[in-house]
C-alpha cells in the first residue's frame, strides 16, 4: 500500500468518525433546539436589552428653596442619564424610597439656595447614591458632580456678568470623536459579546461532553481496539462540533448581528471566520483536556463550570482588561476568549487584519496546540 | 408521601454522590473558589485607561495640563504620537483606548482670555468604558479650567484668590454615599457572587443526576417499584438541596469574615430566602432533566440556561432598571433577580422581610410553579 492511499485511508476513517459526531448531534432534538436558540433569539434579547451605561437612572428631588436658581439646576438632570420621578416634601421619605429600591438618588436642595449662589457667598447641595451597585453608582455621583461644577460656574459668572459659553473667558473645552462605533451603540458591543459568550461556552462544553460520554458508556473501548488511533478520535469530535459552531456563528452574524443591528465587518469576513475556528479548536483543547481528566458528565460539568465562569468574567468583555489585578491579567493569558475578544472587535468594528492581530493569533495558536498535546498526551496514558 | 421511601431514595442518591471523590470535592470546592476569585479579582470600575498624547503647543500650561492626566490613576500614559495618523494606528492595534490632542496656540488663547478646544479620541469598542472615560476627562478639564478662570477673575478684575475661587465654584455638591459607604466594589460584588455561585451549582448536580439514571436506564427500577412520582423527586433533591445548604453557610462565612462585607439584616431571614431560592434553582435544574434524554444535552442547556441570564439579566452587573423592556420582562420572569435584591438587602442595606417580602414572595411562587410542573411531567410511563 502507498503512502498515498494510506493517507486516504486514513482520511476517510477520520471522516466517517465525525459523521458520526454529527449524526449523534443531530438526533439529540433538544440540545439541537436549544443551541439555534442560543445563536438567534437569545442574541437578540440580550443586543437589545442591556445598557450598561447609566440610564435612566431614578431620581427625586426635595426642593426646600423653590426658587429660579433650584429649578434651573434640577432641570440640567436629563434623560437618558436620570429619570426624574418627581419631587417629595422630606427628606425622610426620600430615604425611604432609597431603601425600597424605587430610588437611585435623592438630590436634596436647601433654603436660601438661589440667594446663597447670588450673593456670593457660596452653598452646598446634597445628594445621596444608592451604591449597592458600585459602578453605576459612582457614574451617577461623577453626573452629579459634573452638571452641578458645570451649573455652579455659569450662575457665578453671569453674577459678574460673564458667560461661561462665550469667547470672552479661558475655559478647555472638551470635543470627543469616538471611533470605531461613533454613536456609541451600546447593541453592537451587547450582541457582539453575547455570541462570544455562546462560542466559548458551546466550545468547551459540546466536545468536552461528547468524549466522555464514550468513556462513561465503555464505547471508547470499543472504538481503541477498531483500527482507528487515539488522535482520530479526538479530532473526529473537535472537527464535527467546531463545524457546528461555525454554521451557528454564521447564523448569528448574518441572521441577527448584520441585519437587526447593522454591526458592521470592516474587515475580511474569510479571516474573521478562520480566526473562529481557531478559537473554537482552542477552545475544545480545554474541552478535551477536562475530558481525560474527568470520568463522568457530572464531573467534567463541574470541572468546565469551574474555568468556564472565570473565563467569560475575566477576559474583558464583562469588565475593561486594563484595570483588572495584575494576578488576574497573568492567568488570563491562559484564556483564548482574551485573545478571541481583541480578534473579533478588531476584524467587525475596526478594520484590524493579520498585521495587526498577528500577536493575539499567535498566542491562540500556541494556546491551542499545548492543549492539545497535554489532552492527547493524557487520553493515551489513560488507555495504556 | 412515605418518610422511609423518600429517605431510601435520599440515601441512595447521597451514597452515589459521595462515592464519586472528585464530583463531591468540586461541589464543595467551587463555591469557594469562585467567591475568592471573583471577589478579589473582578474589578468593575475603569481605571488604567491607556492613552497617548499629541502636544502641539509644547508650552509650560500644556505641559501641566498634560501632567493631570498621567498622574490621574484612572489613566495610564504610554507616551507622545507625532500626529493624528499614529494615534490611528495605536487605537486600531488597541494598545491604546484614548487619545488626547492640544491644539498649537494652548498656553497663548487661555492667556489671552480665550477658550480653547481639547480634542479627544476614543476607542468606542465598549460604550460604557467610553463613557466612563468622557466622563473622566470632562471631569478633568473642568477642574483645569476652574482655576484658569480664578486666575483670569484674579488679574482682570483685581478680585483676591478667595473671592475668585467663590466666584467661580459657589456649588459645592456633599456626596453620599448609602450602603456602601466606601463604594468598594467588593461589596457591591460579593453579595451578588452568593447568588452567582449558588444559582450555578445546584441545578446542574440536580439536571445531572436525574438524567444519568435515564440514560443508563437504572431508571427504570424507579418506574416498576413503588416509589411514587413525589417521593423520587423529593429523594432525588434532598442530597443536592443539602450540599447547597452547606455551601449557603460556607459563602456567607468567606463573604462576612474574608471579604468583611458587614451584615445588616437578620440572618434567619436570608437563610430562609436561600432555602427558597435553592428550591427554585434545583427545580429548574429538575425540569431540564425532565425535557431531554442525553446528559450531553442536560449538562449544555443547564449550563447556558444558568449561566447567561445570571450574568446579564439578575442585577449582577446592571441594574435591571436599565433594562429595556424585553429583557426586564426575561428578569422578571427569572429568580435570580429576586435574590440579588434579597441579598444585597440583608447585607448592605439591613432591610428585612419588612421590604423584602414581596421577593421572598416571587421566590416561593416560582418554587412551587416549578415543583408543580415537574411533578407534572415526570411519568412513570414514559411514551418510548
Amino acid at each position: 500500500m502507498t503512502a498515498r492511499q494510506r493517507a486516504a485511508r486514513w482520511g476517510r476513517r477520520l471522516a466517517a468518525l465525525t459523521w458520526k459526531e454529527v449524526l449523534q448531534l443531530s438526533r439529540d432534538l433538544p440540545l439541537l433546539l436549544f443551541l439555534l436558540y442560543s445563536f438567534s433569539l437569545s442574541v437578540l434579547v440580550s443586543g437589545a436589552g442591556i445598557t450598561m451605561q447609566l440610564h435612566n437612572a431614578e431620581l427625586f428631588v426635595h426642593d426646600a428653596d423653590h426658587s429660579r436658581s433650584s429649578r434651573e439646576l434640577i432641570h440640567r438632570f436629563q434623560p437618558p442619564y436620570f429619570t426624574l420621578k418627581g419631587e417629595i416634601a422630606d427628606a425622610r421619605q426620600g430615604l425611604r424610597e432609597l431603601d425600597e429600591g424605587r430610588a437611585m438618588m435623592l438630590l436634596d436642595i436647601p433654603p436660601r439656595f438661589h440667594e446663597a449662589l447670588m450673593g456670593g457667598e457660596g452653598t452646598a447641595v446634597q445628594v445621596l447614591v444608592d451604591t449597592t451597585n458600585a459602578p453605576q453608582g459612582l457614574s451617577a455621583a461623577g453626573y452629579t458632580v459634573r452638571i452641578a461644577g458645570a451649573f455652579g460656574t455659569d450662575m457665578g459668572l453671569a453674577s459678574v456678568g460673564l458667560s461661561g459659553t462665550k469667547a470672552t473667558v479661558p475655559v478647555v473645552e472638551s470635543a470627543h470623536r469616538v471611533w470605531f462605533n461613533p454613536n456609541q451603540d451600546e447593541t453592537w458591543y451587547q450582541s457582539i459579546s453575547h455570541v462570544l459568550r455562546m462560542i466559548t461556552l458551546f466550545g468547551v462544553l459540546l466536545p468536552a461532553s461528547a468524549l466522555v460520554r464514550e468513556k462513561e458508556r465503555g464505547t471508547v473501548e470499543q472504538l481503541l481496539v477498531s483500527p482507528v488511533t487515539p488522535f482520530q478520535i479526538m479530532w473526529s469530535k473537535v472537527l464535527a462540533m467546531s463545524a457546528v459552531i461555525l454554521i451557528v456563528t454564521g447564523l448569528a452574524v448574518y441572521g441577527v448581528l448584520r441585519p437587526v443591528f447593522h454591526v458592521p465587518m470592516k474587515g475580511s469576513a474569510l479571516l474573521y471566520f478562520l480566526l473562529t475556528a481557531l478559537h473554537t479548536f482552542t477552545t475544545a483543547g480545554l474541552g478535551l483536556v477536562a475530558a481525560t481528566l474527568a470520568r463522568n458528565q457530572a464531573q467534567v460539568g463541574m470541572m468546565a463550570l469551574f474555568f468556564v465562569g472565570p473565563m467569560l468574567l475575566l477576559s474583558g468583555i464583562t469588565a475593561p482588561f486594563e484595570s483588572m489585578p495584575r494576578w488576574v491579567q497573568t492567568i488570563m493569558t491562559l484564556s483564548p476568549l482574551r485573545y478571541y475578544i481583541d480578534i473579533t472587535y478588531g476584524v467587525m468594528l475596526k478594520g484590524a487584519g493579520m498585521d495587526v492581530l498577528w500577536k493575539s493569533v499567535g498566542a491562540m495558536v500556541l494556546l491551542g496546540g499545548g492543549l492539545f498535546a497535554f489532552g492527547m498526551w493524557r487520553f493515551r496514558r489513560q488507555f495504556e | 408521601m412515605n418518610v422511609r421511601v423518600i429517605k431510601a431514595v435520599a440515601f441512595k442518591e447521597w451514597k452515589e454522590t459521595t462515592r464519586d471523590r472528585l464530583f463531591l470535592l468540586l461541589a464543595f470546592l467551587l463555591p469557594v473558589l469562585w467567591l475568592v476569585v471573583f471577589g478579589y479579582g473582578l474589578n468593575l470600575d475603569v481605571e488604567e485607561i491607556p492613552f497617548a498624547v499629541v502636544d502641539r503647543d509644547h508650552s509650560a500650561l500644556s505641559r501641566d495640563y498634560l501632567y493631570r492626566f498621567m498622574q490621574s490613576r484612572y489613566f495610564s500614559f504610554r507616551g507622545y504620537a507625532e500626529d493624528e495618523r499614529a494615534l490611528d494606528r495605536l487605537l486600531t492595534e488597541t494598545k491604546i483606548r484614548a487619545a488626547i490632542v492640544v491644539p498649537q496656540r494652548f498656553e497663548e488663547q487661555l492667556a489671552a482670555g480665550q477658550p480653547v478646544t481639547v480634542q479627544t479620541l476614543l476607542d468606542g469598542t465598549f460604550p460604557l468604558h467610553t463613557d466612563i472615560a468622557k466622563g473622566y476627562v470632562i471631569a478633568i478639564n473642568q477642574v483645569f479650567t476652574e482655576e484658569r478662570l480664578i486666575d483670569f477673575l484674579r488679574q482682570t478684575r483685581g478680585l483676591t484668590e478667595e473671592q475668585a475661587s467663590r466666584l467661580v465654584r459657589p456649588l459645592k455638591v456633599e456626596v453620599r454615599y448609602l450602603y456602601n459607604e466606601e463604594v468598594r466594589s467588593t461589596w457591591s460584588m460579593v453579595p451578588a457572587l452568593v447568588m452567582f455561585t449558588l444559582m450555578l451549582a445546584s441545578p446542574l448536580l440536580t439536571a445531572l443526576g436525574v438524567v444519568r439514571e435515564k440514560e443508563t436506564g437504572s431508571i427504570y427500577n424507579i418506574y416498576s417499584s413503588t416509589v411514587s412520582r413525589a417521593e423520587f423527586l423529593a429523594g432525588k433533591l434532598l442530597p443536592y438541596i443539602a450540599i447547597s445548604i452547606v455551601n449557603i453557610c460556607v459563602l456567607w462565612v468567606l463573604a462576612v469574615g474574608l471579604f468583611h462585607v458587614p451584615f445588616k439584616g437578620s440572618f434567619v431571614f436570608f437563610f430562609l430566602a436561600s432555602v427558597v431560592f435553592i428550591l427554585c434553582t434545583t427545580g429548574i435544574g429538575l425540569l431540564i432533566s425532565l425535557l431531554v434524554q442525553t446528559q450531553m444535552a442536560a449538562l449544555i442547556i443547564t449550563m447556558v440556561v444558568a449561566m447567561i441570564p445570571t450574568i446579564l439579566f439578575s442585577g449582577l452587573l446592571v441594574p435591571v432598571s436599565s433594562l429595556t423592556r424585553g429583557a426586564k420582562v426575561q428578569a422578571h420572569l427569572y429568580p435570580a433577580m429576586y435574590y440579588t435584591t434579597i441579598v444585597r438587602g440583608s447585607f448592605l442595606k439591613g432591610v428585612g422581610a419588612g421590604v423584602l417580602w414581596i421577593d421572598l414572595l416571587a421566590l416561593v411562587v416560582f418554587a412551587t410553579a416549578m415543583g408543580g410542573i415537574t411533578y407534572h411531567l415526570f411519568t412513570k410511563r414514559p411514551k418510548t
